[in-house]
């Protein structure tokens, strides 16, 4: 048992894109950076001083290259040669703990500047978590950072809680993480065996927008790769810059981000399914690129977001059509929720139809709320009542597994369900099943 | 009497009562010297001295330190009176702590007994400073650099970018510089301090940077102890550091780059409002032509929307630019006090430290 009042607890969500970290008890979280760092490999291993911020320095590594790795949106937004852009995250559970841990570092020690060990922690997971990797985050927890107390909590509770309901259905759409999540969330837990997944995520669908423009003939420019130079007083020029050292991953990335943020202002969920013909008139939107380009849009705004509903239109796209032999069998998002709901048992299935949650970043599209609900009151049961519900703000969209975890971590009720270090040396990691459903 | 507003910064402390129109009352510098049987402040240099900074890049480290520099500016400096303590506001630098901020509150309340606080984070103060409440505050001081953007008066944390580099780091680079160029001369940090703030100028944009590079007027400085140094093109790479950390050796972007990709961070529909109300601040970004540079290179940046600097109203004082926090302390004073919306020392017996963070943000 641990009851701790007077020392805020620490909120850590770790999504495949972006890594949320906050103290507990406000409403956004102070330390927001890519969940993807940079690492650039030494190959020469006689170094005897290691730079701090290379981890994992093993003087007899077996077969691992030392690596200098970069955290954080600064250190990644600056272009170094051979830097290679690794995500810890694959298909949702984590591979690499080293990326993980420096992660933590960056966020504890120079994002919020605090000491791990005076503050207890909630990390949120993923609701595929295995136990081997829970059990492996709360040895790093309390042996590294010797944390005195942990609580593990399910996204999808997490939103859940944010919304102030402990029964829903939530559709985590993360802004460019690897996948969609359906779970039903009864009572403040998660149904394991109705959770659905897709891959069709933000990044996909950014992917795909990027795609679509490059078979137009515009090329996105990341920011490094150009400069304005003045050629004439009052007259400017846009110079391009040349790096042959970059890496494409770096260059994807950067890439990427200048394309979600087209997709986040310009993408517009459309109100009947999409095809080619009705949507040809559409007036175009314009976008101004960070290098001074405009670019028009048209019917891509309508296009990229109706993939979330119909998978098999990104087949259409150029450059995408191995989708279709990786995903066979992937459904668009009202079919997924059908067929979470399906899953569960018959008396609270009128209870999730009427409280459906959106989350996540790509959720905050637009009029993506409304679409869902039309798609799904077309399918769904006569009887039930269908309600989608997603909070107005987008912030609050965008984080609502912090703000999830923030208010948990505040209620005075659930100061004696921390996992405590105690009970971790007395029952080993394994304990963490029993403690945190 | 009116609350005092106190800015302790890295190097300089400013203090005063809070009249918002003129220039704090007290400068003092932070760093203080200890004297071997008890502590005092600005004796002059003793053979044996150790100097102690209680402030550390922008936070409060050592907090015997701070209470006795405290003790000297508030009784001494301003004039208070043990028993009749008045009402106090500070100021945060970005991403401070929790606990430094909870420890402030305990420091004032039980040493000081003072009757009232209020804490707030710089760079709201120096956009009230110059009359706006939403904008983009850039912070060059002595040990950091913040970039903070500003909507309707709430600091965006999640763009808010924060620099381990400042006006410090810029004279050790004075002194490494000097001393290719003057090997047998000795130089003393203190001793840089007073010849950056002299000399220091930025180029006007990078071409003309290289140009310095090459052939630059070489001009001769006598130093306190008597020995000469010449200062030539050193004086320009101090402010083209800031410009592009390259030259220190540091692998970031310049100023102006960093500043336009913390604003991309927020939503765009905030963009135009926060470049077109960019204000500097802090001691380093009064360096003679600074703002000039800064508005060339913002001109060049590769954006749509380009950043475009504050004119401070006319009725403030001149050198707004390096104690624009602290006068607008002296504007929220004004408003924050009157209206009781402040921690009394009733609030804090009742909740403790904690309540800094509800009632102060």
């Amino acid at each position: 048992m641990y009851g701790g009042d007077e020392v805020s607890a620490i909120v850590v969500d770790l999504g495949s894109h972006t890594c949320k970290a906050g103290y507990a008890g406000e409403d956004a979280p102070k330390a927001v950076f890519p969940s993807v760092i940079g690492s650039i490999d030494q190959m020469e291993v006689d170094e005897p001083d290691n730079p701090d911020k290379n981890s994992g320095s093993v003087p007899d590594s077996k077969s691992k290259a030392k690596r200098k790795l970069y955290v954080g949106s600064q250190a990644l937004g600056f272009r170094r040669d051979h830097v290679e852009v690794l995500s810890p995250i694959k298909d949702g559970i984590v591979a690499d703990w080293e990326i993980v841990e420096s992660i933590w570092d960056h966020a504890f020690k120079e994002c919020l500047l605090i000491d791990p060990k005076e503050h207890p922690m909630l990390l949120a997971e993923p609701c595929a978590n295995s136990q081997q990797q829970r059990e492996k985050s709360a040895e790093i927890m309390f042996e590294k950072y010797q944390v005195p107390a942990l609580f593990l909590a399910k996204n999808a509770v997490l939103t859940a809680f944010a919304s102030g309901r402990a029964t829903s259905l939530v559709v985590d759409s993360g802004i460019s993480g690897g996948s969609t999540t359906v779970a039903p969330v009864h009572d403040g837990y998660v149904l394991q065996k109705a959770v659905a997944t897709s891959p069709i995520g933000g990044e996909f669908l950014t992917d795909c927008l990027m795609k679509s423009l490059e078979s137009k003939g515009l090329t996105i420019k990341p920011r490094y790769a150009f400069r304005r130079k003045e050629m004439r007083p009052g007259e400017f020029q846009t110079v391009d810059l040349d790096f042959p050292n970059t890496t494409e991953s770096y260059k994807l990335y950067c890439q990427r981000v200048i394309a979600s943020d087209i997709k986040e202002c310009v993408c517009r969920a459309p109100d009947t399914p999409y095809d080619d013909s009705s949507y040809s008139n559409i007036p175009m939107t314009s976008y101004e690129l960070p290098d001074g380009q405009t670019i028009e849009i048209g019917a891509d705004r309508f296009k990229t977001p109706d993939i979330l509903f119909n998978p098999s239109l990104a087949q259409t796209i150029p450059g995408m059509e191995n989708f279709a032999e990786t995903a066979p069998s992937v459904c668009g998002l009202p079919q997924m929720v059908l067929e979470s709901i399906n899953k569960c048992d018959v008396d609270i299935r009128r209870e999730l139809f009427s409280s459906i949650l959106l989350a996540g970043g790509t959720a905050s599209m637009q009029q993506l709320k409304e679409r869902l609900e039309k798609d799904l009151l077309e399918e769904s049961p006569q009887a039930a009542r269908v309600k989608v519900l997603a909070s107005g703000n987008a912030t609050e969209r965008r984080f609502s597994v912090w703000i999830g975890g923030s208010i948990l971590a505040s209620l005075g009720s659930f100061q004696q369900m921390w996992f405590s270090k105690s009970e971790f040396e007395e029952h080993g990691a394994s304990y963490v099943q029993r403690k945190c459903p | 009497m009116e609350a005092v507003v106190v800015d302790a910064g890295s190097k300089l402390l400013k203090a005063g009562f809070a009249i918002p129109d003129q220039a704090p009352s007290m400068i003092i510098p932070t760093q203080m010297k200890r004297m071997p049987i008890d502590a005092s402040l600005d004796d002059p240099s003793l053979v044996e001295d150790i100097t102690v900074d209680p402030i550390v890049r922008g936070f409060v480290k050592d907090w015997d330190a701070m209470e006795d520099l405290l003790h000297h500016v508030l009784y001494t400096g301003l004039g208070w009176e043990m028993g009749n303590e008045g009402q106090i506001l500070f100021t945060d630098p970005l991403c401070t702590p929790k606990a430094v901020r909870e420890q402030l509150v305990q420091l004032m309340f039980e040493t000081f007994n003072i009757s009232g606080f209020y804490a707030s984070e710089q760079a709201v103060l120096s956009l009230y400073a110059v009359g706006r409440i939403s904008g983009c505050t850039v912070d060059i001081g002595h040990g950091k650099i913040d970039i903070a953007p500003v909507i309707e008066g709430a600091v965006q944390h999640i763009a808010s970018r924060r620099f381990e580099l400042g006006g410090l780091d810029l004279t050790k680079l004075l002194v490494q510089e000097l001393a290719k160029s003057n090997p047998q001369v000795k130089l003393s940090l203190s001793d840089a301090e007073k010849i950056k703030e002299q000399y220091a100028c930025c180029a006007e944009d990078d071409v003309n940077y290289e140009k310095i590079q090459v052939s630059c007027p070489v001009e001769q400085h006598t130093l306190p102890d008597g020995q000469v140094i010449m200062i030539g093109k050193e004086r320009y790479t101090i402010g083209e550091a800031l410009f592009q950390p390259s030259v220190m050796g540091l692998e970031a972007h310049g100023i102006v780059e960093q500043l336009v990709r913390s604003i991309s961070t927020v939503s765009s529909e905030n963009h135009r409002q926060l470049l077109e109300n960019t204000v500097l601040c802090g001691g380093t970004a009064s360096m003679t032509g600074f703002e000039d540079r800064f508005q060339k290179e913002a001109s060049l940046c590769s954006s749509a929307i380009r950043p475009s600097l504050v004119k401070p109203p006319e009725y403030m004082p001149e050198n707004l630019i390096t104690y624009s926090a602290w006068v607008g302390g002296a504007i929220l004073a004004k408003v924050v006090f009157p209206q009781n919306q402040h921690i009394t020392k009733a609030d804090y017996d009742e909740n403790g430290p904690a309540v800094v963070h509800r009632k102060c943000f």
